[in-house]
């Protein structure tokens, strides 16, 4: 995947969790937590989404790298280099 | 055969745990001894008509924007779009301690403000703290027992007002006599006064179908009317559950709604003795035509009355308090049509023992079972007005019937007295959910399913 579409993927599973989150004004580069209104419990469901999607096994120690957009990019992208 | 994830128990936590973990992974097996879903939320059907049991009002009102409301958070965990539902908020309901004084509240907190501002002048600074206090409060947070009527003591100078704002919070959570732990206050407290009630448009069968079907489309599985007898373990692991029917069901992971005693007793573990009373309820529908509605209070949605200043909440040595109770017009909610047939319903503390005693004498238990109704029927009708003349049908649940048919021991609606925050009772893939893992109502157990999984289920897969 490219990086391009790693951040549609990641947005793609923000919007099925929150049929509500607005992307307009989105910073990548800030905690998606506190723009999108995101709790932890709906921060597990990114983790459990993508695991369903990419057989991925992200560790609990790894989530801060999913903090923000860029970040999620920046992790998961030689992590799906060959999705 | 072999499940991932086993449920014991298809109330509203087990089908919310289930739920959620369907959405990530297959496999999951529901087991429910009732023929029926629901647990203590579900349903029966008399003279062809259907009538819920449990369900009042469900508490945690939520606006549909505000994202970190529990009854929102919920929704999403579990993929239900809002659409779907159909919900009515409550009018207004009152505490109302005779000849002592009133509160009356709705789902606009500033109402019950209001009135402690104008009835009990003297806890108005007292009564602000506590909602300053309660904002940064973090009950979720294991802690020691904390007594909420003494930090309500230390706030509030009117100890009229401390039983009056306990009364619904107890009525509608605590298994613990006359006294809650400050978190389940503040759980409590939040749910009911500042979130408010509510009921969706349908009945409670509707509901359940809703979520049977969402979690069938998601491909799990339930079988009802199936007893499990044993839990298998060995080293703190276990490995499957026996029915009574003898057959084996074995599984990598299991979840129990039944209760802690309930699942102690599965896993044949020793169970040390019981010091504290269970808290039994009798329940009582009476039915009336719709026409008849108004003869009935207008707005009240619910009706919490106490019968003097001290208000009781314990086992009592009759076999019911009539001294105290909650009374349920569940037509009032905003925008309901009026049905056919409308009810009044009644709730009021009961002793287990007591009932217990009659089983083996049917004819003096169906006595006691019609006395109760009239009794109940009597003390209402002081408060809400006549009724008795229109009644076309009524029944009573005793605490044995609770028991029967939710398998909650004594029939004790919240549970034990000890409660397990965290679901851990010292197994590795072995953990509560429901009653006694500590949230309640209908969204509170339902999240209680949603965080066990979240916490100690979803990891694995």
């Amino acid at each position: 995947m490219t990086r391009e579409e790693i951040k549609a993927l990641i947005l793609e599973i923000i919007e099925d969790i929150d049929e509500e989150a607005d992307f307009a004004t989105l910073q990548p580069d800030q905690p998606l937590r506190d723009q999108l209104d995101l709790d932890s419990m709906d921060f597990l469901d990114i983790v459990m989404e993508l695991r369903k999607r990419h057989q991925l096994q992200i560790p609990e120690e790894d989530y801060p790298h999913l903090a923000s957009l860029n970040s999620c990019v920046n992790y998961l992208e030689p992590l799906l280099k060959n999705a | 055969m072999k499940v991932p994830l086993l449920i014991i128990g298809g109330g509203l936590s087990g089908l919310a745990a289930a739920i959620r973990f369907a959405r990530f992974a297959p496999g999951v097996l529901i087991l429910e001894k009732h023929s029926r879903i629901g647990g203590l939320n579900s349903y029966y059907y008399r003279n062809n008509r259907l009538f819920e049991t449990g369900l009042h009002a469900i508490t945690n009102y939520a606006e549909p924007g505000n994202k970190k409301a529990p009854l929102n958070r919920l929704l999403r965990q579990l993929k239900l779009s809002r659409d779907r539902l159909d919900f009515h908020q409550q009018l207004q309901s009152e505490i109302l301690f005779q000849d002592c004084e009133s509160l009356v509240f709705s789902n606009n907190f500033e109402q019950i403000r209001d009135e402690i501002v104008g009835k009990f002048p003297h806890s108005t600074d007292g009564f602000a703290k506590l909602v300053t206090f309660l904002e940064d409060y973090n009950p979720f947070k294991t802690t020691i027992f904390c007594s909420a009527r003494q930090f309500l003591h230390n706030l509030l100078p009117d100890q009229l007002l401390i039983d009056m704002l306990l009364c619904p919070l107890m009525y509608y959570g605590s298994s613990i006599e006359d006294d809650m732990d400050l978190s389940q206050f503040a759980i409590m407290f939040r749910a009911i006064f500042q979130e408010g009630m509510f009921r969706p448009g349908g009945t409670i069968k509707d509901f359940l179908d809703l979520l049977l079907n969402h979690y069938h489309s998601l491909g799990g599985n339930l079988r009802t009317g199936v007893e499990v007898k044993e839990i298998l373990h060995k080293n703190q692991i276990v490995h499957g559950v026996v029915l009574s029917s003898g057959e084996v069901i074995e599984c990598d992971n299991l979840l129990s709604t039944a209760g802690l005693a309930e699942t102690q007793t599965l896993l044949q573990e020793p169970q040390p003795d019981q010091k504290t009373a269970r808290l039994a309820f009798v329940e009582s529908i009476f039915q009336l035509p719709g026409k008849r509605r108004h003869i009935l209070p207008p707005d009240r949605t619910i009706l919490f009355y106490n019968s003097g200043r001290k208000f009781h909440y314990k086992s009592p040595s009759d076999l019911v308090d009539f001294r105290s109770g909650v009374i349920c017009l569940p037509f009032n909610f905003e925008g309901l049509q009026t049905q056919e047939y409308i009810e009044v319903r009644s709730t009021h503390l009961a002793n287990y023992a007591g009932w217990k005693n009659l089983e083996t004498d049917r004819e003096r238990y169906m006595v006691q079972k019609i006395e109760t109704a009239g009794r109940s029927k009597d003390v209402l009708e002081k408060i809400i007005g006549k009724f008795g003349s229109d009644i076309v049908y009524q029944d009573t649940f005793t605490p044995l019937t609770i028991e029967r048919f939710t398998a909650k021991k004594e029939g004790a609606i919240y549970g034990s007295p000890q409660k397990i925050k965290d679901g851990n009772i010292g197994y590795t893939n072995l953990f509560l959910a429901g009653t006694d893992q500590g949230f309640m109502g209908i969204i509170g157990s339902m999240l209680s399913g949603v965080s066990m999984v979240n916490q100690h289920i979803l990891s694995r897969f």
